[in-house]
């Protein structure tokens, strides 16, 4: 597993790490650091301090015996290509930190599709909606343009359930796997919502997903729940959820009926209601 | 040993239903007898005497091939004690006399659980539920919980309550919590001090202590039917008596996500 976590030097991304750090100890992840700075010719020492800052605080999160990343070699920055450096160490597991220039959102996703990454995480401030560093649509453009996973941690909180919206697109193993990874590290329950579409034939496609994942969650001893709810009243439960629990959408497909009605406007709705934070499963 | 009917039918509540006999059964011995009633439509009827005889036989035996399929397919941790058994016919009408002339002691049936309490209702409201001579449990979702809530409001006869849900559940292992429901506006769920439950939450109590069952929580909740609904999760089962109209209570039941327990 490969996990892309965006961060700069404000509190909302040092809140994160120690997610980022459990996540990673549950995974064996690979973990890329990606921090993003305006145009100039070399990193920006305060960038650059903020993201060994968070790796530090990663590593010793791990105890000497179990922490799969080699040291970093200090300050040896290779620079990639024009405004494109990292430094990174292999151990057990790769670890690197990566600095771009240009805008958040376009270099996370770029990044992400070159790297084949399977989950980006990154945090945001929730003193006005969801911002990253006084920009209000970086998390919304990430969560829209990646390709794969997005996790939007706005408040570092326990919550005690996980909202898992079901699409009747195709679900991987790996969203799977994600869900279970946010149930463990929240020690969570997990509700499983299946949207129902008036006089839709495919309902019974979504009921058999919605019990097929009940089965497959409760044999792994994840306390789990089904329930359906009416596509006109999602938006609202959705809305209402997202107040005290992490919300999952799965947003896979062309065809997935989630994407029709969570527009953009929805997922930013979302970012700005959410207590907690936001998964968006692809 | 409780005697239990389980209704299944080749869908996916009763999938639901079937796993969670089985784990109901860790906590309170059943001997588990499994129906269903194959319903033809009026044109599927064929004429009379041997000829319909022999049809029925034909459409039993094609229910019962649908029986074996779900316990084959579910593989349930929970021996089934007899012959399955399959009418043809009204549903509602077989099962009602299957449960009278059986006298069996709980009936079970899965339910897909919706955002729609009015579906809930008119389950609950049905005439077989409405006559079944037995306690009944609708199975809503699959549960790693060890404990049981019985469930408290205005509404309730503290003494129905206990006395009909204990023949089901007082030689259980379950834990108990009685949850006492206010309905109240809120934003989110408030919990609060058990003297709000008043004198139905002391006579339950003291009902329960006298049949020597120990209560571990005793929870006051005041929010919405949903936030509560929600809240009894945390529950394998939430054991009340048969709501007679659209109350604030059954509202909570209609959205409990875990299993619900109907006694009268």
């Amino acid at each position: 597993m490969k996990i892309l976590v965006a961060l700069d030097a404000k509190d909302y991304s040092k809140k994160i790490v120690k997610d980022v750090a459990r996540l990673a100890e549950n995974t064996l992840a690979d973990i890329i650091f990606l921090g993003v700075q305006e145009k100039a010719t070399e990193p920006e020492k305060t960038l650059v301090n903020a993201l060994l800052k968070h790796q530090n605080d990663v590593y010793s999160y791990f105890s000497p015996d179990d922490l799969p990343y080699a040291e970093l070699p200090s300050d040896q920055w290779q620079e990639r290509a024009q405004g494109d450096w990292s430094i990174s160490s292999k151990g057990m597991k790769e670890f690197t930190l990566r600095i771009r220039t240009g805008s958040v959102a376009k270099q996370a996703v770029t990044v992400a599709e070159e790297i084949d990454c399977d989950l980006i995480i990154l945090g945001c401030s929730g003193k006005f909606g969801c911002e990253w560093s006084g920009e209000m649509n970086v998390p919304l453009r990430i969560a829209e343009d990646a390709p794969c996973s997005v996790l939007v941690i706005k408040q570092v909180r326990s919550t005690n359930q996980i909202v898992s919206i079901l699409d009747q697109t195709v679900i991987t193993q790996e969203s799977l796997e994600m869900i279970n990874q946010l149930v463990t590290l929240h020690d969570a329950g997990l509700k499983i919502v299946g949207v129902q579409e008036k006089k839709a034939a495919k309902n019974d496609e979504i009921e058999q997903r919605m019990v097929g994942l009940l089965k497959y969650y409760n044999d792994r001893e994840v306390g789990a729940w089904v329930k359906l709810v009416d596509s006109d009243i999602v938006k609202e439960y959705v809305t209402d959820s997202s107040r005290e629990a992490i919300v999952a959408l799965w947003m896979g497909g062309k065809q997935s009926l989630i994407k029709k009605l969570f527009s953009q406007s929805m997922v930013d709705k979302l970012l700005e209601t959410t207590e907690s934070a936001l998964l968006i499963l692809r | 040993m409780l005697k239990t009917l389980l209704y299944v039918n080749e869908d996916l509540a009763s999938s639901i239903a079937l796993r969670y006999t089985a784990y109901l059964n860790k906590f309170v011995p059943i001997s588990l007898f499994v129906t269903h009633v194959e319903e033809p439509g009026e044109k599927e009827q064929v004429g009379t005497g041997w000829v319909r005889r022999t049809w029925e036989d034909g459409v039993a035996s094609s229910g019962k091939r649908l029986i074996d399929t779900m316990l084959r397919t579910e593989n349930i941790d929970c021996p089934v004690a007899g012959q399955s058994k399959v009418f043809v016919g009204d549903r509602e009408e077989k099962v009602l006399y299957e449960l009278r002339s059986g006298k069996y002691k709980l009936f079970i049936e899965g339910y897909l659980n919706t955002s729609n309490p009015d579906q809930f209702y008119e389950v609950i409201t049905s005439p077989l539920y409405d006559n079944a001579p037995c306690p009944v449990l609708i199975a809503k979702n699959l549960s790693l919980s060890k404990k049981c809530a019985l469930l408290c409001a205005d509404s309730v006869d503290p003494k129905t309550l206990v006395q009909e849900s204990m023949t089901i559940l007082g030689d259980s292992t379950f834990a108990f919590d009685i949850v006492y429901y206010k309905f109240q506006e809120n934003q989110r769920l408030e919990t609060l001090d058990a003297k709000e439950g008043g004198h139905q939450l002391e006579e339950t109590l003291s009902l329960l202590s006298q049949v020597g069952k120990k209560v571990d929580n005793i929870v006051v909740l005041s929010g919405t039917p949903e936030q509560v609904g929600d809240h009894l999760r945390e529950y394998a089962l939430v054991a009340s008596t048969m709501p007679s109209r659209k109350s604030m209570r059954m509202y909570v039941l209609a959205h409990s996500l875990s299993s619900v327990l109907l006694v009268r």
